[in-house]
């Protein structure tokens, strides 16, 4: 009797560990939802995107290479939903306080607040995961936003200037000058 | 769930559901892109050479197919998690959406597989299969593809399926 259902408790176990490997994120929770639009970019796209070889001459093209590489997952998820966006901000909350992120800044925009976190790694401009969250309001979508990896703060500059994503200009920023002055490498 | 021996690909899901009534499949080749030879770069000569060719399938719906329609978006799903199946992006709501994911490593890229669903509208699965593509390579086929004619008489069952919704 015992054994069988030791061997249940096995079978179960692996029949869900394929969905343990998805739902390794505090947010995921969120894609698929009918009222969230998300977009998920997984590490495999950096790491395809950091293998293009371009001309070694072309500096900005090499400085987004480099930042490219140093990417794991870009999260974002928006929505229009009142009641998805006070789930966002509760999740958002309780994982703030889990993963120890601190806030770089936090600014009011047409009576938008929009909050941006982050992670610090080995020094102080270093930086493993970033996290942005912008209220919504007046028919503006509600968004979340997850970038993880090993970067640099400044460098995410050079990704905002390439990539329009929402609360870019915003990320531009805060990340300009923020955190002491830019070290030289 | 029970066992592996039977794995689905996408290559079978092809060829199983060629001939269904649900579904439209197409076979492009690379002459689509009715690129002009003599304006193309040596590199991007190259670069085309390892792309062979696309097939798609697409599940149109109507009005007396629609938990086909689910049960099937819901296999692709399935094959699609397959861990060979490697996951680029995924953007899209519980309604609707579309992913990219590729097939062998880095730099031998096999195959990308777009998948996009739209409820009440159907999905699409397009298969771009190659030999040996590699990220700078397909960069070097969009710089092509701007300058391409795009010949879109291949895509002409999709556009019906598109505009009659």
């Amino acid at each position: 009797m015992k054994s069988a259902i030791q061997k249940l408790v096995f079978a179960l176990a692996i029949a869900f560990m394929p969905m343990l490997n998805f739902a390794q994120g505090a947010f995921d929770k969120f894609d698929g939802q009918d009222d969230v639009t998300s977009i998920i970019v997984n590490k495999k796209m950096f790491d395809l995107m950091s293998k293009v070889k371009t001309d070694a001459s072309d500096k900005e093209a090499q400085q987004y290479l480099n930042l490219i590489k140093k990417l794991d997952n870009l999260k974002v998820f928006t929505t229009k939903s009142t009641r998805v966006e006070n789930e966002m901000k509760a999740s958002a909350n309780s994982y703030i306080k889990s993963a120890g992120l601190e806030e770089l800044m936090r600014v009011t925009e047409n009576g938008r607040n929009i909050k941006i976190l982050v992670k610090s790694g080995s020094s102080d401009t270093q930086v493993r995961e970033l996290l942005m969250f912008i209220e919504g309001g007046k028919g503006e979508d509600t968004v979340l936003m997850s970038l993880t990896g090993n970067f640099d703060l400044n460098e995410i500059s050079t990704l905002t200037d390439k990539m329009r994503f929402p609360g870019g200009d915003d990320l531009k920023r805060a990340t300009k000058g923020s955190k002491g002055p830019k070290g030289a490498k | 769930m029970i066992s592996c021996n039977n794995e689905p690909s996408l290559q079978k899901y092809f060829v199983e559901n060629t001939e269904n009534k649900d579904f439209i499949a197409l076979d492009v080749s690379p002459s689509i892109l009715n690129l002009d030879q003599t304006k193309l770069s040596l590199e991007q000569k190259e670069a085309m050479k390892t792309f062979e060719k696309m097939n798609v399938l697409a599940f149109k719906v109507n009005g007396s197919n629609k938990a086909e329609f689910a049960a099937e978006r819901a296999k692709v799903a399935k094959i699609l998690k397959n861990e060979k199946y490697q996951q680029l992006i995924k953007f899209g709501s519980g309604k609707e959406g579309a992913s990219v994911s590729f097939v062998g490593d880095d730099e031998h890229i096999d195959e990308f597989v777009l998948f996009a669903n739209k409820e009440n509208a159907g999905f699409a699965v397009v298969r771009i299969l190659g030999k040996d593509m590699n990220p700078t390579s397909i960069m070097t086929m969009m710089t092509a593809l701007k300058n391409s004619n795009i010949n879109l008489d291949q895509l002409k069952p999709l556009q019906e399926m598109l505009e009659k919704k």
